[in-house]
């Protein structure tokens, strides 16, 4: 089936979902607090555009340079322990131990050391995203066979040229990964941050709302937010696909 | 695994609370960054029976939310294997929902659910069934098709050939798939509880944040990672007693 009628395909889907969620909802009489439909999520973000894209530019903001710097704190990390043998012993330890605690939990501990800012989510985000993209860049340096380092080496090459040359290329597609995974657990722990201590933001008015039972508006911002982080991530999949060819 | 790696795997969280240990109160850092090992576990040992029933709280809410993601991941996976025009027109929608702040649905579950242990169970459950479903369709996937075709030419049925070759093609990469849902179960659970409930990791986390405590968070951090490595190594035990075997 060609790619065009595949999309069509799951763009009908989509389409039969929210007229069948709109039709039961109206026909059964869903109270709203229960499930709004989808004409009375679309008009309320509508309604509250301006302040609602306030929100959800925060959000993404933080998201955004959280990914940043926690995806080159794990490549870095990673190429350290490559090339620098003791280092090994004393990071992996560590980065394996911090893996094992959901990521959720060091949340109180970001907002009582970064403050309620934007900076306490931007460093929890940097530490889900960091994990991910170590492990996989590792496993992507590590991908070069013996042999061909050997060879690389027989004609000279230093450790660095061999890094590289040889080394970086390999890891790329395995880095990729890395940020894929990282990207998708930096926008649910930014907005998680976000719910327990913030001034703005995506969270905090899922957070509020539900404190309220206003639930249109937390439908609303977890539809904004929804959207809004398939775009990126959508962008981030195609420049990786552009700049990383091979395989 | 060989007793060399068994040692290894020890040694290296042993030398890691060593370092925590000495190395702390050496420097001299300060109580707000990292406190010593010591009064973290002073901290522990005096709200010891409540950290406990918590632990088992979080953990029996995960671990019923991570149960029914299997039972429905497993099988939602095996239907989009399976109904061609369901995985064209659903897959896309599941690829797309792990990337988006599922958690954030949360608040509506509990606003469906009020403070239930069911809230907290459908909230991990939401949010490991997505890896799992995922992964069993791509391990499903990777059944060798002349296998399958050898199977069927010596007539074997549709039921035969997913028990001797789908299904154990499908395994390992259904494990991978249940690891990713178990964190994400965990996850589920601790951050049900912050919209309010009583008992919890989640709670005692919020109480802890509100009088910035922070050796109780370091408590809460630990006591979190030690649950979440409990329940990975009952996994990893399963997958290495029954799905031994790898495919390449």
């Amino acid at each position: 089936m060609s790619r065009l009628a595949s999309q069509a395909q799951v763009l009908l889907a989509i389409a039969g979902a929210l007229i069948v969620w709109q039709l039961v909802v109206t026909v059964m009489h869903v109270p709203v607090f229960i499930l709004p439909t989808p004409t009375l999520i679309a008009s309320h973000v509508a309604g509250n555009i301006a302040q609602m894209l306030g929100h959800l530019g925060l959000t993404m903001a933080e998201t955004v340079a959280g990914f940043a710097i926690g995806s080159l704190i794990g490549a870095l990390l990673a190429i350290l322990v490559m090339q620098v043998k003791p280092a090994e012993a004393l990071i992996m330890p560590v980065a394996v131990a911090v893996s094992m605690v959901p990521t959720v939990a060091f949340v109180p501990l970001a907002l009582i050391w970064f403050g309620v800012g934007m900076s306490s989510k931007v460093a929890i985000a940097a530490l889900a995203v960091s994990f991910p993209v170590l492990i996989n860049t590792l496993t992507g340096l590590r991908r070069p066979e013996q042999a061909h380092v050997n060879l690389y080496r027989s004609f000279g090459a230093s450790s660095l040229a061999i890094l590289w040359r040889l080394r970086l290329p390999a890891a790329l597609p395995s880095l990729a990964n890395g940020l894929r995974v990282g990207f998708a657990r930096s926008t649910v722990v930014v907005i998680v941050t976000e719910m327990l201590g913030a001034y703005a933001g995506i969270g905090q008015v899922i957070y509020q709302a539900t404190a309220q039972m206003d639930s249109t508006t937390v439908w609303a911002a977890v539809a904004l937010s929804s959207m809004a982080s398939l775009l990126l991530y959508a962008l981030l999949v195609g420049v990786l696909r552009k700049t990383i060819w091979w395989n | 695994m060989t007793r060399k790696g068994l040692l290894k795997s020890i040694a290296a969280p042993l030398l890691l609370l060593l370092a925590w240990a000495t190395i702390v109160p050496a420097l001299a850092v300060p109580e707000r960054y990292l406190p010593a090992l010591g009064p973290i576990l002073q901290n522990a040992r005096a709200v010891s029976g409540e950290l406990l029933a918590s632990v088992a709280h979080t953990g029996w809410e995960a671990v019923l939310g991570f149960l029914l993601a299997i039972v429905f991941g497993v099988v939602w996976g095996i239907l989009f294997a399976k109904v061609g025009w369901l995985e064209r027109s659903l897959f896309p929608i599941f690829v797309a929902l792990q990337t988006i702040p599922v958690v954030a649905f949360g608040a509506i579950v509990v606003i469906w659910f009020g403070n239930t242990l069911m809230a907290k169970v459908f909230i991990s459950f939401f949010l490991a069934f997505f890896p799992i479903a995922v992964s069993t369709l791509h391990g499903m996937r990777m059944g060798d098709r002349q296998r399958i075709d050898l199977f069927r030419s010596f007539g074997a049925s549709q039921a035969k050939v997913f028990r001797l070759v789908e299904l154990p093609t499908a395994l390992p990469a259904i494990m991978v798939g249940l690891k990713t849902g178990l964190s994400l179960a965990l996850v589920g659970a601790i951050v049900g509880e912050w919209f309010g409930d009583t008992v919890g990791l989640g709670v005692m986390l919020l109480q802890a944040l509100y009088v910035e405590d922070v050796l109780r968070v370091w408590v809460l951090i630990i006591a979190t990672g030690l649950l979440g490595s409990l329940l990975y190594g009952l996994v990893s035990l399963c997958e290495r007693k029954f799905v031994w075997w790898r495919i390449e």
